[in-house]
C-alpha cells in the first residue's frame, strides 16, 4: 500500500529527529506541513518522532463501512433533533440573562459536536466517499437555492474524486 | 486479485501466476526484495474498482433540513482536516456556512429546549440502539452512547440553571469537550473527558 507521513503541528515539539531520518528532506518544510512530492512513505520519520507527531497514511482509504438503512434512517431522525436543538440553543445564547446566554452557547457547541459526530455513523464518515460525493453532486444538479456555492462544489467533487 | 510488496512494490498477481496468494507456503518470500508473505497488503484499487459500491445507491437529501445538512457538512470537513487537505476542508466549511444561513430561527425559551433534550432521552437513543444492535454497528453504537450521555448532562445543566438561576455559574467556567460536546461547569476542565476520554487540552472554554 502507498503511505504518505503527515504530521500534526499540535503534537509535533521541534525535536527535530524527524529531519536527521528522512532520506529525502521531505520532513523539514517551512510551514511544517510534510512535503507529499518528496515523501516516498519510508516511515522512519514516524519512529523516529518522540512525540508520536507523525503517522504514516495510506495514499488511497479504503472504502467506507456500508451502513444499515435503519440505522441511517434512526439516526438521521436523532441528526434533525439535535440540530434543532442547536438552533434552539443558537437563539437562546443571545438572551438577556447573561448566565442562560452562556450555557446555551455550549450548549449550541455542544449539540453540532454530537450532530456531527451522529451524521458521520449515519453514512458520511469519509469526505472522499461515493455518499459524500454522491450528495454534492445532487445539489449541483438541484441546488436548493440560486446562492448555493455551486463552483465550490464542482471543485470539491473534482478534488475528493482524485484522492 | 493483486498482492502489492510493502517493502519494495512488487506486484504478485494470482491471475497470472495462477496460484492464489493465500496458497502460498508461509516462507515464501518477494522475488525483488526478500520480504516476508506477511508483508504484502491486498491492493484495494483492483478488489473494489468502482467507488461507487460503497453504501450502494446514493440517498437523496432533500428530506434532510438545511441544518442538518450544515452539520453533514461540517462534518466532512473535520474529515478533511484530520487528513490535513485544508482547501477541501475550507470548501466543505463554505457549503456548511450556505446551508446554516438557510436554516430558519427557532423561537423558544430554556423550558422549551429542555423538554427537547427530554424527549429525545425518552425515545430516539432507544430506536437508534436497537437499530444499531440489529446491525451489529458498533460504530454507531458509540457515537449514539456518547451522544446519550452528552444529553443527559446536558439536561442537568438545564435542570441546574432552572433551580439555581445565576447562582448557577457563580465562580465557574463553562467548558465543552471538542470531541463528544460534554458539557462542564467548574473552575478548570476535567483532566479527562468523562464520555469520551481525551485529556484535558481537548476542552474549549466558553468565554
Ligand atoms: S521528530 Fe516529531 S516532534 Fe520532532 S520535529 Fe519531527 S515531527 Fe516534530
Ligand atoms: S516517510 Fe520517509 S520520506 Fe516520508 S517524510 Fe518520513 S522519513 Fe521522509
Ligand atoms: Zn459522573
Ligand atoms: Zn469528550
Amino acid at each position: 500500500m502507498e503511505m504518505k507521513a503527515v504530521r500534526n503541528l499540535r503534537l509535533c515539539t521541534k525535536d527535530c529527529l524527524c529531519l536527521y531520518v528522512c532520506p529525502t528532506g521531505a520532513s523539514d518544510t517551512e510551514d511544517s506541513v510534510i512535503d507529499a512530492q518528496k515523501c516516498t512513505g519510508c516511515g522512519a520519520c514516524a519512529g523516529a518522532c518522540p512525540s508520536g507527531a507523525i503517522s504514516m497514511m495510506p495514499v488511497r482509504l479504503p472504502l467506507q463501512q456500508e451502513k444499515d438503512a435503519e440505522v441511517i434512517s434512526r439516526m438521521n431522525v436523532l441528526l434533525e433533533s439535535l440540530v434543532r436543538r442547536e438552533a434552539m440553543a443558537d437563539k437562546l445564547s443571545s438572551d438577556a440573562d447573561p448566565v442562560l446566554a452562556k450555557v446555551a452557547q455550549a450548549i449550541r457547541r455542544s449539540s453540532r459536536l454530537s450532530a456531527e459526530d451522529i451524521a458521520r455513523e449515519a453514512g458520511y464518515m469519509l469526505p472522499q466517499s461515493a455518499r459524500a460525493i454522491g450528495l454534492l453532486k445532487e445539489l449541483v444538479d438541484n441546488p436548493p437555492t440560486k446562492d448555493f456555492p455551486k463552483a465550490s462544489a464542482l471543485a470539491l467533487i473534482r478534488a475528493l474524486e482524485e484522492m | 486479485m493483486t498482492y502489492i510488496c510493502s517493502i519494495c512494490g512488487y506486484v504478485y498477481d494470482e491471475e497470472a501466476a495462477g496460484i492464489p496468494f493465500a496458497a502460498l507456503p508461509e516462507d515464501w518470500t518477494c522475488p525483488r526484495c526478500g520480504a516476508e508473505k506477511a508483508m504484502f497488503d491486498p491492493d484495494g484499487k483492483e478488489e473494489a474498482p468502482a467507488k461507487a459500491e460503497a453504501g450502494g445507491q446514493v440517498q437523496t437529501p432533500v428530506q434532510l433540513s438545511p441544518r442538518a445538512l450544515s452539520a453533514i457538512f461540517s462534518n466532512l470537513a473535520r474529515g478533511a482536516q484530520k487528513q490535513y487537505h485544508p482547501q477541501e476542508e475550507a470548501l466543505f466549511m463554505e457549503i456548511s456556512d450556505y446551508f446554516l444561513s438557510l436554516s430558519p430561527a427557532e423561537e423558544c425559551n430554556a423550558g422549551d429546549l429542555h423538554s427537547l433534550v427530554s424527549s429525545d432521552l425518552a425515545g430516539i437513543y432507544q430506536e437508534c440502539e436497537e437499530a444499531a444492535v440489529k446491525a451489529a454497528d458498533r460504530g454507531a453504537l458509540r457515537a449514539r452512547l456518547w451522544s446519550q450521555k452528552v444529553s443527559r448532562i446536558v439536561e442537568s445543566v438545564l435542570s441546574r440553571y432552572e433551580r439555581e438561576g445565576g447562582r448557577l455559574l457563580e465562580g465557574k467556567n463553562v467548558y465543552v469537550c471538542s470531541v463528544c460536546g460534554f458539557v462542564f461547569t467548574g473552575t478548570q476542565a476535567p483532566e479527562i473527558c468523562p464520555v469520551c476520554k481525551v485529556p484535558a487540552w481537548k476542552f474549549d472554554m466558553i468565554s
